[in-house]
């Protein structure tokens, strides 16, 4: 194990992919069905806003082609 | 860039100073920032390898205290603070606006451009007093204030400037490292504009998939009842996976 | 090799690490004492790495990095919440959902990026859960009902659990909106503090009030069957993005208190006008019934877990059981034999909750001895004081072991020290590690304590620390009470005779928040107190936080130099050093 781990950039985009997963597995384990697509459209509106962080310094003009 | 940011921070003070409401805002902004400086002055008390420089540290985190607190004071006097006062004594406000955070300054930048930092921002500091001063502003209490204020900061002004010379001497490429300090500044203002702007804009998409996604889901969902209820299950097996899961 | 365990609790306030090896805790100390920011809520990366370092390891020694909360669940929460609360919840939709999708809800990923550990070594543990095992695992029983109060974590807000040697089995919950820590921190707002803060600053105005409006108060807050419910109508947590109490509140409870008005009720009117005295009192009545309400609805709950759970001991923790008064009437009044509450028994705490948690239910190993102390956080070694004293040029004297019977002498003489021996103190409490000490007798101490050094309101009471061997002389101290009295987390009344001697510490209903010192767990401490009983004949001192007004307990000598310079007080005593005011 080294000393300092840090994730990579792949790492982290795999990790939320297991994040995202563990939501919806949470979600039909408790039998509440009817809230999965209101999550995925959220997910999915999660990895845009997490996009638009990455890039955040551009964020102005991005909203302005919007 | 002498003669240019002078004439910005007249037109600036001109106007800003004037607006109802916006002394109070600044004079916070302020206490904030000398509350922050502190902090970065105690820190650097705290890691320095150069002890002789220790007590100037020291001296120079205390007047920035003092100065918080004269500002601060000034705020209240003002009147009709609102969220101005709040902004004073809550901490977070300190991180909110990239005062403070993470890791300290002295730790990011190591002491040699920790100094040309602080020499940098104080002389900056007493530029800009001098401005206000020079126009009357805001009002005669507080411009007395500022006259002390100014008298300490001419201090730190002049034992940073000190230490810079040496660096220079040392063939440390300080100047370079005030230029880059003060387009950093730059820089780092525009983020702050495009993190805002960002989230104006996040909010509004939001909001608008709020109204457009949620309401068929309202007729599915209730809130919980008051009183005893039981505990949901938990998954059995082993505790260790349990343990890993939901987060 | 032993087993390392982190314990993390972050993201809402007063974040905190706790590092234990092979379940006995190396290391607890919360970020705000590195960071300097009251309450901060920052993931704690300060506060780890020094842990570590106290340890002598890296983050690659650490088996397992353990989480406070289930992050995916407050999710749920506040997604559900959001749902159900269409369309009033239009305002804090956005910006709840920034906050999760960009950020809060990619946990996993934000901890290894901040601590350096790989995704597999870290943990989550239940919000209600770590708060539980931080009660249950330190103390010393093996056999006990454990009640969780707070605000939220998840979905719960109060639950009741069974401790079993290394097994915590839930016994039932009570679920958001519905919540007693949210019901106080709303009337909090409505008092004019801040949430999160001012709740003792309402105890203390409480004591100034009578309980005169629960006929308006009991529609808000209703017990029933052993829980409790709500009037939901009153309040919009559960749908605002900022305000605890909805619009109604304000119909029934009239109009809130201005943050920072004086405070001036029939008893200290320091010539106010009558409309003034009036509006005070009314605040204060407000805070007496609302106190009144959350020491019956704490009795009440704890007599449930009697029946439901039926153990000779309670193990208690939330944000709710920091209300001293409150745990006070429940060892004195409540069915259980012996209370039991640990120092950091707000958010904080769910670090070292989270962190045994994992030892003893995950792992499954055996329970160890019961936590005794609380000086569990920061330290520097006495040759790095001597080097920073002498570069600052300060004015000391390095008395060796002697501190503690100088430091007697100097309170005798009506001296107001700062006191800081050792490492800081886990929680909130300073307990002897770092604090203001003064001589108790006189309501002048009082006074220039807060003039010269904390600067806070003058309605709230400073407490008295007594040794333990003195404790009944001066206190009324109910059996189960003595548990949390050790941490200063019970207020109960000072006896009559001791009131007039005990001025500057016995508040104006006649109680106080008393610590009581072991010299086994506080020996410096023990001594100093002694000491000064020895010269006055009373073996107790006024005893208040080392920090100035707005900023956290002090936890390094730089901190304590710059406190004291700042401050009015007459000497600072940091570890074996005595330290005078600079000329």
């Amino acid at each position: 194990m080294s000393e300092n781990y840090q994730p990579s950039k792949l790492e982290t985009t795999l990790m939320r992919f297991g994040t995202a997963g563990a939501l919806l597995a949470m979600l039909t384990r408790g039998g509440r069905w009817w809230m999965l697509p209101l999550v995925l459209v959220l997910l999915f509106v999660g990895v845009g806003l997490l996009f638009l962080q990455s890039i955040h310094y551009v964020a102005p003009f991005i909203y302005m082609v919007f | 860039m002498g003669v240019l940011r002078r004439m910005w921070l007249t037109v600036a003070s001109e106007v800003s100073w004037r607006l109802p409401g916006r002394p109070q805002r600044l004079l916070a902004a302020f206490a904030l920032a000398e509350r922050g400086s502190m902090l970065d002055m105690l820190a650097a008390v705290e890691a320095t390898d150069r002890r002789e420089l220790r007590k100037k540290y020291f001296l120079h985190a205390l007047d920035e205290g003092r100065h918080a607190l004269v500002f601060a004071e000034r705020v209240r006097a003002l009147g009709q603070l609102g969220r101005a006062e709040a902004a004073i004594e809550d901490s977070g406000k300190l991180v909110e606006a990239g005062i403070v955070g993470g890791r300290t300054l002295f730790e990011r930048l190591g002491e040699p451009e920790f100094l040309t930092f602080v020499y940098v921002a104080e002389a900056d500091a007493v530029e800009q007093f001098r401005v206000y001063l020079d126009r009357g502003l805001p009002d005669t209490r507080t411009q007395d204030e500022l006259r002390g204020i100014l008298k300490e900061e001419t201090f730190h002004v002049s034992y940073s400037r000190a230490e810079v010379d040496r660096y220079r001497k040392e063939g440390l490429p300080v100047d370079w490292w005030a230029t880059r300090l003060r387009l950093r500044r730059l820089w780092e203002g525009w983020l702050r504009f495009s993190r805002d702007f960002g989230a104006v804009m996040s909010a509004f998409w939001l909001g608008v998939l709020y109204l457009l996604v949620m309401a068929p889901f309202r007729l599915l969902a209730r809130l919980e009842p008051g009183g005893w209820q039981t505990p949901a299950g938990r998954p059995g097996g082993d505790p260790l996976v349990a343990a890993r899961m939901e987060g | 090799m032993p087993t390392y365990i982190l314990g993390i609790s972050a993201l809402y306030h007063d974040s905190a690490a706790v590092l234990l090896r092979d379940g006995e805790v190396v290391a607890a100390v919360q970020e705000e004492r590195f960071s300097r920011l009251k309450h901060d809520p920052a993931l704690p990366v300060r506060a780890a790495r020094w842990c570590l370092a106290r340890a002598g390891i890296t983050i690659a020694d650490v088996a397992w990095l353990v989480f406070y909360e289930k992050p995916l669940r407050k999710f749920d929460r506040i997604l559900s919440t959001s749902v159900a609360t269409f369309p009033k919840s239009w305002a804090a939709f956005p910006r709840h959902m920034r906050a999760w999708l960009g950020d809060k809800l990619w946990l996993r990923g934000n901890l290894c990026e901040a601590f350096g550990v790989r995704p597999d070594r870290v943990l989550f543990c239940e919000h209600h859960l770590s708060h539980a095992a931080s009660a249950f695992f330190p103390s010393p029983h093996r056999d006990a009902a454990i009640l969780c109060v707070d605000g939220v974590g998840e979905w719960a807000t109060t639950s009741l659990w069974r401790g079993r040697d290394t097994a915590i089995e839930p016994v039932a919950e009570v679920r958001f909106p519905h919540s007693l820590g949210l019901y106080y921190s709303a009337i909090t707002a409505h008092l004019g503090f801040a949430v999160n803060e001012g709740e003792f600053k309402v105890m203390g105005m409480a004591a100034y009030g009578q309980p005169r409006f629960r006929a308006e108060m009991d529609r808000l807050l209703k017990l029933d069957d052993g829980g409790f419910s709500l009037d939901l109508d009153y309040f919009a947590w559960h749908w605002h993005p900022s305000q605890a109490a909805s619009p109604k509140l304000e119909q029934l409870l009239g109009p809130p208190r201005y943050p920072g008005t004086p405070f001036t009720p029939r008893a200290t009117p320091e010539g106010a006008g009558e409309a003034e005295i009036a509006a005070s009192q009314r605040y204060a009545d407000l805070a007496a019934t609302a106190q009144q309400q959350i020491e019956e609805a704490m009795l009440h709950l704890a007599r449930h877990a009697k029946a439901k759970v039926g153990t000779e001991a309670l193990c208690v923790a939330g944000g709710v059981a920091l209300n001293s008064v409150a745990n006070h009437r429940v060892a004195a009044e409540g069915p259980f034999a012996n209370l039991w509450i640990q120092p950091a028994a707000g958010d904080a705490g769910g670090a070292l909750g989270a962190a045994l948690w994992a030892w003893h239910s995950v792992l499954g190993n055996p329970r160890g001895p019961a936590l005794e102390r609380a000086d569990l956080g920061r330290d520097t070694p006495l040759d790095r004081t001597r080097e920073l004293l002498d570069d600052l040029g300060a004015r000391y004297e390095d008395v060796g072991d002697d501190a503690p019977e100088r430091a007697g002498d100097d309170l005798a003489a009506g001296k107001v020290i700062g006191w800081m021996d050792g490492r800081c103190e886990w929680g909130p409490r300073a307990l002897g590690h770092r604090s203001i000490l003064a001589d108790p007798r006189r309501p002048e101490t009082r006074d220039a304590v807060n003039v010269r050094v904390k600067y806070r309101e003058p309605f709230r009471p400073f407490a008295p620390s007594v040794v333990a061997e003195h404790a009944d002389e001066y206190f009324d101290i109910p059996a189960a009470s003595r548990e949390p009295a050790r941490f200063m987390l019970s207020t109960g009344p000072v006896r009559e005779s001791a009131r007039a001697t005990l001025g500057a510490t016995t508040h104006v209903d006649g109680t106080a928040r008393v610590q009581v010192v072991d010299a086994g767990t506080s020996p410096r401490y023990h001594r100093v107190i002694s000491r000064f009983g020895a010269e006055t004949g009373v073996p107790v001192v006024l005893n208040t936080s080392f920090n100035l007004k707005g900023e956290p307990v002090v936890s390094s000598p730089v901190d304590a130099m710059a406190s004291f310079v700042r401050s009015g007080l007459d000497l600072l005593y940091i570890d074996n050093f005595r330290v005078e005011r600079p000329r």
